[in-house]
């Protein structure tokens, strides 16, 4: 009999998570997208506007929604794409090394600006 | 058949990346599936792109209107307008797809006659193809009129 490894998460529990985030980011997308619509697209872009949208606390929740959500599913995606064109133990091993690490370091980087822009004073 | 030197767990995929870009097996589902796969990396880029360009928030002003300088030029719009369609279509068919692994628009199984079309790439699954290339085109131009018309 065939023995299996020992995971944390098998591949159809990552896929659920895969499509979950992926329905989940459509939503806190589509209302990222409209603020920069609910005035002129130029002025939306200003950068007193975009430090006010930051300042807002459900605004900047939204935002590390989005990032987290995204950072999931985008490098849940790319590990999928890599494991698909060569399997073996060292293979995979590494790129789940490599995906989660490259997912937390973008989730820190974003989280530390959307905290140090939540808390910019504007003059 | 499994050599000695390979554990067991390890199935290699000889073919790799040739395998995946052969032109041989083109149909409407091998191009979907090509797009999914371009469109996410492409996005994924993007994503990591977006996070550091929102990062000059933090160093001011004038930091701020520099990357704007380099993002909001025709080029930029041009690049943000694939975006668009990028996410769209990427959006559009992979709704089919977790419709698809739900087993949903397969059809029912079928006797295996000649010329062996599989049952499962039927016209559902060809028209969720172009329903999600239309709506990356509409949004394409959704997002130039905003970006180019100056609205």
């Amino acid at each position: 009999m065939m023995k299996t490894r020992n995971v944390i998460l098998h591949e159809s529990q990552i896929m659920k998570i895969h499509y979950i985030t992926a329905i989940a980011a459509l939503f806190v997308v589509a209302v990222h997208i409209l603020m920069r619509l609910i005035m002129p697209y130029d002025m939306s872009l200003q950068y007193e506007n975009v430090v006010v949208n930051y300042r807002n606390i459900p605004y900047a929740l939204l935002l590390e929604s989005i990032l987290v959500l995204i950072a999931i599913h985008g490098f849940n995606g790319l590990r999928i794409i890599l494991l698909e064109l060569r399997q073996n133990k060292t293979w995979e091993n590494g790129i789940t090394i490599f995906t989660i690490t490259a997912m937390i370091a973008i989730i820190a980087y974003g989280t530390r600006t959307i905290i140090m822009t939540n808390q910019l004073g504007l003059e | 058949m499994e050599s000695p030197k390979e554990s067991k767990y390890d199935r290699n995929n000889r073919e790799g990346l040739k395998g995946w870009l052969n032109p041989s097996r083109y149909g409407w589902e091998r191009v979907s599936y090509w797009l999914q796969r371009l469109t996410g990396v492409f996005l994924l880029i993007y994503f990591i792109g977006h996070v550091y360009e929102t990062s000059s928030l933090t160093r001011g002003p004038d930091a701020w209107n520099a990357m704007l300088e380099l993002t909001q030029t025709p080029w930029g719009h041009l690049f943000l307008i694939l975006v668009i369609g990028t996410s769209t279509f990427h959006s559009a068919n992979g709704i089919r797809l977790i419709f698809t692994e739900a087993g949903k628009g397969l059809g029912k199984p079928g006797r295996p006659d000649y010329p062996y079309d599989a049952m499962s790439l039927n016209y559902r699954q060809k028209s969720g193809i172009w329903v999600a290339l239309i709506l990356a085109a509409v949004a394409m131009l959704y997002g130039s009129s905003v970006l180019l018309g100056g609205e």
